[in-house]
């Protein structure tokens, strides 16, 4: 068990706190054991990566962090609230209010154009049209794709759909972003352009970051550098970027 | 929000066009089979029903009670004289004609056959049976004391021909035995035994003076303006007639056999009917379980993102009454063409005597508004209603489950 991650939550608020976090999932009946008592601390306005070879637990510890699974043991606090006192619809509202998600594969909904696609989770808001429509061309032109907004995703290469994926994540104004190896389908040079863009939106808006990965690029950029192996927090290194 | 989920399910749908397309014409071939079958039942009923009251019967018929089961000649109408009167006052009836019944025999010099002896009233009956169409030799009764109609088949069994004489017998109300000379003016052919070999028409006045019963009547065969009144019960008419011993009775009282008919049609109809949205449900919940199961990740998705449980299920239902719109239009189109076609063209199905009656006319499909409309309208629920339980499974799908499972 690592509590490495904890001490730097001192005088900001914490938007991430797990204790003794433990996940076991059953392949054909046989327990594997993806989380094996995590202790991390995420402060607001982080930009953090998990990093750690495949199937060191990175994606299980981010889907539980983010309320998308539920822990075999320990908690999870977002905001001071412990995942496990809320019930489906609460953590459901909690999700759609206060995190954004960037997935690996872009995950925009293909049938709707990229515009429909921002304004989505606003729409669950129940956020006014008017607003919706201006907060959607304001991030489009932070993501620079304002001239994007009519187009289907397919129609976009994969750079652009994970900035609108970012977009995505962001128009709802959340507290904490969660990307799951976002930078895994991009050539090197996209994936340095996107990370730049969110490390832009990181400082412009002070919303929190926390991403999975093992590529180069995101490590670079990153603030602070958690690593996870055979389901354990590793090390945290911090950058003086 | 449900704007928007009527938005992204219409597009869900269109999404996989060859998916759609088929399953659209799956339903709608079946519903139009449905309608297609129910348009040529209401045509064969419809055809059973006139066939059944044009050839003899009338949509309805007064007799003294007792008679139908005795076939008393003592048993006949009471007061007959203002019950015809107050039935051409009646706006419900077009026409009416009494009736006089009895057996008898048929003596030519040849031979004797047991027949029932029907004394028509000649000005009136056309107006209710198909006597006078039916008389295709020699001519219809003109009121003639002495002329009679045989059926052809009769006529063969007798050797008997137009302008011959023959002697019928028949016991009078007085309980003695009455016979007359007629001679024969005309041969009819009914296409069933019943009239073209077991009965010979007489005019009234003349089958009167044979039993002794005249100016009264056996029957009176009613024809309504609206066959369906012979249907509602509920109305005035019956109870009006059905006094002083007399009874009135429509023809599905009359004839049980064609009702009981249509009854056990519209049975099978309603297990046909059955049956095809039982396979239409499970073929779109089949359907809309392969597209929830091709999108497991983007249902993943949009839980993870905060979409409610409600929304999920209300877009897999509205993506189920899509198909169903798109199964429904087709449906109803293809059926309304074909039940379009075959309503000029007909069906023959050949000649078939039932009951007494020969039904030997091609069926034509009837699209009766009031039921047809049904049968889309039932397909869309039906679809929607299909939805609920791949809408239940894909809303209560755990987000990090859904995405890990598509991966």
């Amino acid at each position: 068990m690592n509590t490495d991650g904890e001490n730097t939550g001192t005088n900001r608020n914490r938007v991430i706190v797990t204790r003794d976090l433990k996940k076991t999932y059953h392949d054909n009946g046989a327990p594997v054991e993806a989380i094996r008592g995590i202790d991390f601390t995420l402060t607001e306005g982080e930009f953090t990566a998990i990093i750690g070879p495949s199937g060191s637990g990175k994606t299980t510890f981010l889907n539980l962090v983010a309320g998308l699974d539920s822990p075999t043991e320990g908690e999870v606090e977002l905001s001071g609230k412990l995942i496990s006192t809320m019930n489906g619809k609460e953590l459901s509202n909690y999700r759609r209010d206060n995190i954004g998600f960037i997935f690996q594969a872009y995950n925009l909904f293909p049938v709707l154009t990229v515009g429909e696609n921002i304004e989505y989770i606003m729409l669950l808001q129940g956020i006014h049209k008017r607003e919706r429509h201006e907060r959607v061309m304001e991030i489009l032109q932070q993501v620079e794709l304002q001239y994007y907004a009519d187009r289907l995703p397919s129609k976009l290469s994969g750079g652009q759909q994970q900035r609108v994926a970012v977009a995505r994540a962001m128009v709802s104004r959340p507290k904490l972003i969660i990307a799951d190896e976002p930078t895994a389908n991009l050539d090197s040079k996209t994936s340095g352009d996107l990370l730049d863009m969110m490390k832009r939106l990181n400082e412009e808006t002070g919303m929190t970051f926390l991403f999975s990965t093992h590529d180069e690029i995101v490590m670079k950029r990153a603030r602070k550098v958690v690593t996870i192996r055979d389901g354990l927090l590793f090390k945290t290194a911090e950058s003086t970027l | 929000m449900f704007a928007r989920l009527i938005l992204i399910s219409w597009r869900n749908v269109i999404r996989n066009k060859r998916r759609t397309m088929i399953t659209g014409i799956a339903i709608g071939v079946g519903l139009a089979a449905m309608m297609f079958s129910d348009a040529l039942f209401t045509g064969m009923s419809i055809l059973m029903v006139e066939t059944t009251t044009d050839t003899w019967m009338g949509h309805a018929q007064i007799h003294r009670e007792g008679f139908l089961e005795t076939a008393r000649i003592s048993y006949t109408i009471e007061d007959p004289a203002r019950i015809q009167s107050m039935l051409e006052a009646d706006s419900l009836v077009v026409a009416s004609t009494g009736r006089l019944i009895s057996p008898a025999s048929l003596q030519s010099p040849l031979e004797m056959k047991p027949v029932t002896l029907l004394g028509v009233n000649s000005i009136t009956d056309y107006k209710v049976s198909m006597l006078k169409n039916a008389t295709d030799t020699g001519s219809y009764l003109s009121g003639d004391s002495m002329e009679v109609i045989i059926g052809f088949k009769l006529a063969e069994d007798m050797n008997l021909a137009l302008g011959d004489v023959a002697v019928i017998t028949a016991a009078t109300a007085d309980s003695g035995f009455s016979a007359r000379l007629f001679r024969v003016s005309g041969i009819c052919k009914f296409g069933s035994d019943q009239y073209d070999r077991y009965t010979v028409f007489v005019n009234i006045a003349s089958a009167g003076s044979l039993l002794g019963l005249t100016g009264e009547f056996h029957e009176i065969a009613i024809r309504f303006s609206d066959p369906a009144t012979a249907m509602d019960p509920a109305l005035p008419f019956w109870s009006t007639f059905s006094v002083n011993g007399n009874t009135v009775e429509g023809w599905p009282v009359l004839a049980p056999q064609i009702s009981s008919m249509i009854d056990m049609a519209n049975v099978s109809l309603g297990i046909q009917a059955a049956i095809l949205f039982g396979l239409v449900l499970f073929g779109i919940i089949n359907s809309l379980f392969m597209s929830v199961y091709e999108r497991m990740y983007e249902f993943g998705v949009m839980k993870a993102v905060g979409t409610s449980k409600r929304a999920v299920v209300t877009m897999v239902l509205l993506e189920a009454f899509w198909l169903g719109v798109a199964g429904s239009v087709t449906g109803a189109l293809i059926g309304l063409g074909v039940i379009e076609y075959f309503a000029s063209a007909g069906i023959c199905f050949g000649e078939v005597d039932f009951s007494g009656i020969m039904f030997d006319k091609p069926i034509f499909t009837i699209a009766e508004w009031s039921r047809i409309w049904i049968y889309p309208v039932s397909i869309l629920l039906f679809t929607t209603l299909a939805g609920i339980y791949p809408g239940i499974h894909a809303g209560n799908l755990n987000p990090s489950e859904a995405m890990r499972k598509s991966l």
